[in-house]
């Protein structure tokens, strides 16, 4: 009754699309060859960022120590030397674009952190009643200074393409359709290492906690019907202490991203970071320039360990076997199944189909599944990344 | 202009001579009737009375005299009596109703100055004193009622009198508020106060009260004056009462209060505004006039001046109620037919209110009936409605229950749609209203009210909320001068959520919030020109923030109470309406408003010098119960002043400032009102507004056309708003998430009403801009760079039309426009790349606009004959509500499809709805 044709689309009066600069710059304690990422902020239809480049980037430190940085790929800034963010000291990003406009970062400092104590991997079954692994950490400052964590991973796992095959499936050119012969594989495609890093924004804070102790914090978890556990899986955690302020500004951007009751809707508005355009009074930049005391960690872990004996996961696809016929259809030109397939590459090649006698048989000549079922590269890649231990 | 005298005049001019010998009598007697006494004294003396045998009729005389002069025992036989006498020398008495003879010109009748004597009261007024002279004849006046008050007192030397008395409806015998009470020709008037009683400062003699209301025939009555008095009136209603929309109240009220903002909506007037599902609702009547607004269409809550929603203290009968509107606002939760009039005050505030920065809007239920069984009802496609008053001891006191109750869940249930089908929404108010008058001196008013919602937002949750209020009036008169009321009232709103959907997540979420009022309210009549009102208040508040529990043994919902808060806010005030001369009339007022926050509580400290987060936090305080955990408070003046530039226009100025220590935290941006109301406490001061106005206000062609243009300044601080991405329900640590900023707002009001005639009805347009800001050293509390940003109910352009169109006695139609400029939104205007994923990223807070606001309602009303034996009238009601069917947004959110974002605009009443009502009265 309340709703009398209640929803339409409309066209809000948009009339410019705001087209920002947008600044991911984390500055750690690591000597190293830091990296500042700048792109443009994009419409909705588009689909990925434009960086933003030839700009010239560098950070001033309170010592006037300026350490610039170079463009090394599109939108990617790398210190032309190592350098690492030195404790009690205020550093600020300074940004000009190659259209003259000029950016600066508030002053920022490095807080004083703590190492992380401990990684370790559990089998659990989660609140919401998902069983898997749970990747926790312990951390101990037992300075009482760091507070504020913020986390990343990079989690590394094996894929073994559960039908890869020795042979092949290669077209040879005919009049009308190409023939597909079997051939022997030249590439590995049978184990992979796939690698995924994390998006999602990871926030702690010993804040309201009698003790600056984080314990069983859970950075991961990992359902156990995911393909990525069934061999070996490794993770990659780092931890960043960081300011209060850049700790509110992720807690802000985590809760514009997750998803909205619809009893507390979030108060939506412009995010302001600490970066200001030093021409307009407007806010167009978004980011922030964050500088964070590091330490990161690496833990590995076979299926057996945690599920000894018990069915692997299964695996990325469900690897449905076909046997695609060679063509459908009559007259001049027939439609060439299996050989655009073969063309595309979406197949791989599993066993003959030993009822197949010619174009009047139900089916074509060999079994297939996916490619991803047969090869492995979809997934990762061949090559044994340097910290992988087996 | 030719002169013709009355039979005083005529004897006055005669030569008298007073009789030489005086006989003296003894004479007795018990309660007995006047004419046999005067049969005694006749028989006993000479004397020869002349009289009218009605003047005496039900006097009785008591007393014992013993040789005495008669003129002496009759002065003592009828001085509580309007009864006057004199002796002629031939030993004639002639008794009179109220006249005093004079046998001689009074001293100063040649112009001649006299002395004053200082404790005379009123002797400030002496122009002239000595006998009066009525002119009973000036052609103009034949067949109106003649009254004569009091008796004319030889050593008067007043000039001015007080008249009182109530007003009452001759057919039910229940009083008429408001009614304007003018007399004629001398701009002297005034209006009845809820229970029908006036009190009007009268020059000696012949006065012309004029009397005009709603509903109320028009009277006039010639009262001649002698002395303090007293004249009830007994007023016919006018028929003009079932079929047409009176849009004129006091008349010149507009152009003679000294209060700027000042709105008076009578149930009356809004009859015929167009209805929406045939409820008539005095609030929705209150937006159609300028400065008052709502957010859109379902949105609960109203916006005055640039204010915002929490700042309106809505009192029914002195008691407050939080969340006045039923269904997200679409209908009030005041019932109509129980509701005399509703007072709102957007620019002055009265001292005597205060706790609220915008307006108060002081809703009064009529009084039952004391003569006899009536009532009201009406019968409508969602709501039915039911009003009954009967007496208790009659003409003493009496009982009023109204009732209300929809039943749209029935009409869901019956609905095809699978989702409304399992959807429920129900409402229901009722209320109860006892008056008693105990004597003259004293008067005990009860009000008791109930309302309650449910209903479903989605279909796996029940939402539901409800207002109580029970509310006490004393009214007492000490004297004729000072009169004095004590208030009581205790008000509670609490909602809750139920969700039980197919997950583990299910909960039942509640909160509450109780105030307790004590207050006294005096008025002294000092004078002419000095009027005072003073009294104390205080006020209890508990809140309860919310408590959320699992629902059912599989919800994996923790539970979490968020403490009680408890708060004392306190005022004294006075203030006095002085009449500087005949044409400036001050108010001022000043009310000293003081709050302690109470425990028990645990408060949290943060750093100075921060912004307030988890990472800036100390450590937490705990208070014990009622220790005082911070005070806040100070004065507040209320200045507004009345300039009469011509008779029949005036300017007006004002000047105000208030406190409130009460804020909602509201997700403006939110579809569901589950706002909470939150204390000032250690970490939150209280809101302050400073607001001054300006107001030019003309009557034209003997008010018939009334037209006032009113300005408005108005400055707040410690506005509570959000941090961006702030999440407010059930949040431990609520300092965190909100910010206090500075608003602002003006705008310029104007109104032009058509009170008479076939057409009539109202013109308003509002100018108005409101902005906020929200400025801090620190990036996470600074909000579009610091600068002044619109408000969410910044509407720049506001117009509504309500017009009446009468065609026969029976027949009449109506219709209401409205035209609003969109309100301010925040828009998401792009996505960004951040930490290997995408966000979305808004527009600086309400930059953008929705589309405009505009609708037309149409009515069509249709009388029941007059008959006059008849049980009950009766009309008919036809409305169309958006008539052009025009989506007005009610919210608006996005939508990612396809990887586009889209918008979407969700309305309540997007096609023309049609209703009919049957009402009738007995």
């Amino acid at each position: 009754m309340l709703c009398l044709g209640c929803v339409e689309e409309f066209e809000p009066k948009i009339n410019d699309f705001a087209d920002f600069l947008v600044v991911e710059a984390t500055i750690s304690n690591e000597m190293k060859h830091q990296t500042i990422y700048l792109n443009r902020t994009f419409t909705f239809e588009d689909e990925t960022a434009a960086p933003e480049t030839n700009a010239q980037v560098r950070v001033i430190d309170d010592a006037s120590n300026e350490y610039a940085f170079s463009e090394s790929s599109p939108g990617t800034y790398t210190s032309l030397v190592p350098f690492q963010a030195q404790a009690n000291m205020n550093y600020q990003l300074k940004i000009a674009m190659s259209n003259g406009s000029t950016y600066s970062s508030d002053n920022t400092s490095l807080p004083t952190g703590s190492a992380l104590d401990s990684l370790y991997a559990e089998r659990i079954v989660t609140d919401t009643g998902e069983e898997g692994m749970g990747i926790f950490i312990d951390n101990f400052d037992d300075q009482g200074q760091a507070k504020n964590y913020r986390y990343e991973y990079v989690e590394t796992y094996k894929v073994v393409a559960p039908d890869w095959n020795a042979i092949g499936l290669e077209n040879i050119p005919q009049p009308v359709c190409p023939r597909t012969v079997k051939v022997d594989r030249t590439r590995d495609e049978r184990i992979c290492y796939g690698t995924r890093v994390s998006n999602e924004i990871i926030l702690a804070s010993t804040e309201s906690f009698d003790e600056n102790r984080l314990s069983k914090f859970m950075v991961r978890f990992v359902n156990r019907d995911n393909y990525v556990l069934s061999h070996r899986y490794s993770i990659l955690v780092r931890q960043h202490v960081q300011s209060n302020d850049a700790f509110s500004f992720y807690d802000r951007l985590k809760e514009f991203s997750s998803s909205e009751s619809i009893f507390s809707e979030t108060q939506p508005g412009f995010l302001e970071g600490n970066l200001h355009s030093d021409t307009a009074r407007e806010n167009n930049v978004l980011g922030y320039f964050n500088v964070t005391s590091v330490s990161e960690k690496r833990i590995f872990f076979d299926y057996d360990d945690f599920f000894p004996g018990e069915e692997l996961p299964p695996y990325a696809d469900p690897c449905q076997r076909s046997k695609p016929k060679v063509a459908a259809g009559h007259g001049p030109e027939p439609r060439c199944i299996l050989a655009s397939l073969v063309d595309l590459d979406l197949i791989r090649y599993v066993v003959d189909n030993e009822d197949y006698i010619g174009p009047q048989s139900d089916g074509g000549p060999f079994y297939v599944v996916p490619r991803v079922c047969g090869d492995c590269t979809v997934l990762g890649e061949t090559k044994v990344p340097e910290f992988w231990i087996e | 202009m030719k002169k013709v005298f009355t039979l005083a005049m005529l004897l006055v001019s005669m030569q008298f001579v007073v009789a030489q010998e005086i006989p003296r009598i003894s004479v007795s007697f018990t309660n007995t009737d006047v004419s046999t006494a005067l049969r005694e004294i006749e028989s006993k003396t000479d004397y020869k009375f002349y009289y009218l045998e009605s003047w005496l009729e039900d006097i009785k005389v008591t007393g014992s005299f013993q040789d005495m002069q008669v003129s002496l025992i009759l002065d003592d036989l009828f001085k509580n009596t309007i009864l006057n006498f004199y002796i002629s020398d031939d030993n004639k008495v002639f008794l009179l109703q109220n006249n005093q003879i004079y046998d001689s010109l009074p001293d100063d009748f040649f112009g001649k100055e006299e002395q004053l004597t200082e404790d005379e009261p009123g002797y400030e007024d002496l122009q002239d004193y000595g006998p009066l002279f009525v002119n009973t004849d000036d052609g103009s006046n034949r067949g109106m009622l003649v009254v004569k008050i009091g008796k004319e007192n030889r050593n008067n030397r007043r000039r001015t009198f007080t008249l009182n008395g109530k007003v009452v409806n001759s057919d039910n015998g229940k009083p008429i508020p408001d009614l304007a009470i003018i007399v004629q020709g001398k701009d002297i008037g005034t209006s009845t106060n809820a229970s029908g009683n006036y009190s009007l400062e009268l020059p000696v003699g012949e006065n012309i009260i004029q009397t005009r209301g709603l509903g109320i025939q028009d009277s006039r009555t010639k009262v001649i004056l002698y002395n303090d008095g007293t004249y009830n009136f007994q007023l016919n209603e006018s028929f003009e009462v079932l079929d047409e929309v009176i849009v004129q109240g006091n008349l010149d009220r507009n152009v003679e209060t000294a209060l700027t903002g000042v709105t008076l909506i009578e149930v009356e007037k809004i009859k015929n505004i167009p209805l929406v599902l045939g409820e008539r609702d005095i609030l929705k009547a209150a937006i159609t006039l300028p400065g008052i607004t709502t957010a859109g269409e379902g949105a609960a809550g109203y916006n005055v001046r640039g204010g915002r929603t929490d700042q309106n203290l809505i009192l029914l009968d002195n008691g407050v109620i939080y969340n006045p509107a039923h269904f997200f606002g679409i209908f009030s939760a005041i019932n109509p037919f129980s509701t005399g009039s509703a007072e709102i005050y957007k620019g002055h505030v009265p001292a005597e209110f205060g706790g609220r920065l915008s307006s108060v809007f002081d809703i009064t239920t009529k009084d039952g009936n004391t003569e006899k069984f009536s009532g009201e009802a009406s019968i409508g496609p969602v709501t039915s409605n039911i009003v009954l008053e009967t007496p208790i001891v009659k003409d003493k006191s009496a009982l009023l229950i109204g009732g209300r109750a929809t039943y749209s869940d029935w009409i869901l249930r019956a609905l095809d749609d699978e989702q409304l089908n399992n959807s429920t929404a129900s409402f229901f108010d009722v209320v109860a209203k006892y008056n008693h008058t105990i004597n003259d001196k004293n008067e005990i008013k009860a009000t008791g009210y109930f309302s309650r919602d449910e209903f479903s937002i989605t279909s796996d949750s029940i939402f539901d909320y409800s207002n109580r209020l029970v509310s006490l009036k004393w009214d007492h008169k000490f004297s004729e001068k000072t009169t004095g009321s004590l208030i009581l009232s205790n008000s509670e709103y609490k909602f809750g959520i139920e969700f039980d959907g197919e997950s583990n997540d299910d909960f039942d979420l509640g909160y509450k919030n109780s105030e307790t009022e004590f207050k006294i309210k005096m008025k002294y009549l000092h004078s002419d020109k000095h009027k005072f009102d003073y009294g104390i208040s205080s006020k209890l508040y508990i809140v309860n923030p919310g408590d959320i529990v699992p629902l059912g043994n599989a919800s994996d919902v923790s539970a979490l109470t968020i403490p009680e808060e408890r708060g004392l806010e306190s005022a004294v005030f006075l203030s006095d309406s002085y009449e500087v001369n005949d044409k400036l009339l001050i108010d001022i007022g000043l009310r000293y408003s003081f709050y302690a926050a109470l425990g028990a509580s645990q408060q949290r400290i943060y750093q100075d010098n921060a912004p307030r987060n988890n990472g800036t936090f100390v450590e937490t305080q705990d208070f014990d119960k009622n220790e005082v955990i911070e005070t806040y408070g100070g004065p507040e003046l209320r200045f507004s002043a009345r300039y009469f530039l011509a008779p029949d226009f005036s300017v007006k100025a004002s000047l105000n400032n208030a406190y409130q220590y009460i804020h909602t935290l509201s997700n403006n941006t939110t579809v569901s009102p589950t706002d909470t109301w939150k204390l000032s406490d250690l970490n939150i001061e209280p809101q302050e507004a400073y607001q001054a106005s300006l107001g030019f206000y003309k009557n034209f062609e003997g008010n018939k056309y009334e037209l006032s243009l009113e300005g408005y300044y108005k400055q707040q601080k410690n506005l509570l708003d959000y941090k961006v991405g702030a999440q407010l329900l059930l949040n431990e640590a609520i300092e965190t998430e909100v910010l206090q900023g500075d608003g602002k707002a003006y705008g310029v009001e104007f109104l032009l009403k058509k009170n008479e005639g076939k057409l009539n009805g109202w013109l308003g347009y509002t100018y108005s801009r409101s902005f906020v800001k929200l400025d801090s050293e620190f990036n996470e509390e600074r909000v579009n760079n610091g600068e002044f940003f619109p408000s969410n109910f910044d509407k720049p352009h506001d117009i509504s039309v309500v017009a009446n169109y009468k065609f026969t006695r029976r027949f009449s139609a109506s219709a209401n426009f409205v035209y609003q400029t969109g309100r301010p939104v925040t828009f998401p205007i792009g996505s960004f790349a951040f930490n290997n994923s995408e966000f979305v990223f808004y527009s600086d807070r309400n930059k953008f606009r929705i589309p405009d606001y505009y609708r037309l309602d149409l009515s069509f009303n249709m009388e029941g004959n007059h008959k006059i034996k008849k049980f009950a009238h009766s009309f008919w009601s036809f409305s169309i509500y958006n008539v052009l069917g025009r989506n007005n947004p009610y919210s608006v959110f996005f939508v990612t499809q396809d990887g586009d974002i889209k918008a979407f605009q969700s309305s309540i009443f997007s096609i023309p709805v049609p209703t009919i009502t049957y009402n009738f009265k007995f």
